[in-house]
């Protein structure tokens, strides 16, 4: 059994959103009351983080969208691009921070000091597209890990999960003309959820044509659909892609309990996800994967949804 | 929203004395259905199409050689001889929906549209008319769809909107399905947000049926008996 990483900082809170916004602070103090509640933060190795470098950020953004978010935050704005992108003053060292905190979990896997890393940062970041920020994201976290893999590390092929219950724009996005990186993404169909992309259809570009993949998965639907989908969509393309590491952008808002979305898996449901995920990541990188989190916005139901993600983790 | 908002305007026009190899090639190449005819002042006189096109083709089915024999001499005929004159067409004030029903009963592909003086103005395909609606729906744009049951009264779309308003979210567009159920009707807003926790709870709070929409299929699709 491996040691598995665990990035966290208080500082994480101090994005505030508006009241009544779903992605609030509460989501993590929830999710920390709740590893600690069931006696998990003890066996996880705290990893600090650091505000990231600009320099990676702009691996994946453009730097007059940075400079743009940055004084949005110093004017005091209340959103960002959208009324959904609430921000405050210190939102853009926050996201800067939340970057940085999977960038470390990313050197401290290379370094082997741990197995794997589950990375407990806010603001999210998959549907943050490369000059936009979108969905309560700013700065797309797993893509500047993708990139900061390839460039700080030279892994050359990374396959990026994303199993929250809205589809990846930003991700897919980014990565839709490269063949180096795999987006593979399962959420609740765009004729009913946000942001409306992520059909079949969608499968990349030009030399990224096929490294992209999507399952939609239609309202009311819960594990049936999620296992069915996961074994024909994922697993083989995954085993063709070989990846070198994998990331995960792990939400947990596709819970029957969640009222973000209407797909209805349940708390077992999410045992399918962990066990299809972490079975091809211990054949393939020998259980070396970086967990991010994005979406979960039900407060009784995410901190028992990450508990249990991160046990399958540590079990790898 | 009338048809001079979404018509084609950049025309690639052809006369009656144009060769039918020269249309070919034209249709080919900037990947038309349909080509208006024109004549040497600019005004519409006819219409042809892709099928009008086959239709002058030889048939698949001859051997090679007949086949390129017969074609070289088909293409040489012009475009007056093959194209529907006097086709039917829409004025730059008709409105989508105008065009739209006229699609369909006429079961047209496209309608050229031309001012008072018989001028063409521009084009308005099928196509044209789903990038309209696709448009109309705001289905490009980053939104949730809700589905609700109301009570067939007046004012329900209202509190709907207005709940919208409350939270400060944006609508991409509303359809309304009226024939749901006795007394009850379908109401889909598409708003433009992933926030949707408070407007569903707010919606919950006055009494509204949040639709499973996978639930409805399954009860509209035919029973297997």
């Amino acid at each position: 059994m491996g040691t598995t990483g665990f990035v966290f900082d208080e500082r994480y809170l101090q994005h505030q959103t508006f009241n009544g916004h779903p992605e609030c602070a509460e989501r993590l103090t929830a999710i920390m009351d709740g590893l600690a509640g069931a006696g998990l933060l003890d066996d996880l190795v705290q990893i600090a983080a650091e505000p990231a470098n600009q320099r990676w950020i702009e691996t994946v953004h453009n730097i007059h969208y940075i400079m743009k978010f940055e004084e949005a935050c110093m004017w005091g704005l209340p959103d960002f691009e959208h009324q959904d992108n609430s921000i405050c003053r210190d939102s853009y060292n926050t996201a800067l921070l939340a970057v940085g905190g999977v960038l470390k979990a990313i050197d401290a896997v290379m370094k082997d000091e741990v197995k794997n890393a589950f990375c407990a940062v806010r603001p999210p970041g998959h549907h943050a597209e490369a000059n936009q920020a979108m969905g309560f994201c700013y700065f797309n976290n797993v893509a500047i890990g993708a990139r900061y893999l390839q460039q700080q590390y030279s892994v050359e092929k990374v396959c990026i999960i994303d199993f929250d219950v809205h589809h990846g724009n930003g991700t897919q996005h980014i990565f839709d003309t490269d063949n180096s990186v795999f987006y593979y993404s399962i959420h609740e169909h765009p004729s009913f959820a946000y942001p409306g992309t992520g059909r079949e259809f969608e499968t990349g570009f030009s030399t990224g044509e096929g490294y992209t993949k999507n399952s939609p998965i239609l309202p009311g639907r819960g594990d049936d659909e999620y296992r069915e989908r996961l074994l024909t969509d994922l697993v083989p393309t995954f085993k063709e892609f070989g990846p070198d590491a994998v990331l995960l952008s792990a939400g947990f808002d596709a819970h029957e309990n969640d009222l973000m979305s209407g797909t209805n898996l349940s708390t077992e449901g999410y045992e399918i996800i962990n066990d299809t995920i972490f079975d091809l990541v211990s054949s393939s990188t020998g259980g070396r994967v970086v967990s991010v989190l994005e979406g979960g916005y039900d407060l009784q139901i995410l901190p028992l949804l990450v508990a249990n993600h991160i046990r399958k983790m540590m079990a790898l | 929203m009338f048809v001079t908002e979404m018509m084609k305007t950049d025309l690639v026009a052809i006369t009656p004395e144009t060769s039918l190899a020269e249309a070919k090639e034209l249709m080919e190449k900037g990947n038309f259905r349909h080509l208006p005819v024109v004549d040497a002042d600019g005004k519409l006189v006819g219409i042809v199409t892709d099928r009008d096109m086959r239709d002058a083709h030889p048939s698949s089915l001859l051997d090679e050689e007949s086949y390129q024999k017969t074609l070289d001499k088909v293409l040489k005929h012009t475009i007056g001889e093959i194209m529907t004159a006097e086709p039917i067409t829409v004025a730059p004030y008709y409105t989508l929906q105008d065009t739209l029903l006229i699609i369909g009963k006429k079961k047209v592909g496209a309608l050229p549209v031309v001012d008072e003086e018989g001028y063409l103005k521009g084009i308005m395909s099928t196509r044209d008319l789903l990038r309209a609606f696709v448009n109309i729906m705001g289905i490009e744009e980053p939104g949730t769809l809700l589905c609700i049951l109301v009570d067939e009264q007046p004012g329900q779309l209202k509190k709907i909107v207005d709940i919208a308003a409350e939270e400060n979210v944006s609508l991409g567009s509303v359809l309304v399905a009226r024939d749901w159920d006795k007394e009850k009707r379908a109401i889909f807003p598409y708003l433009l947000t992933n926030n949707v926790i408070s407007i569903k709870k707010k919606l919950l709070a006055l009494g509204y049926e949040l639709l499973d929409p996978m639930q409805w299929y399954l009860d509209q699709s035919p029973k297997k008996e």
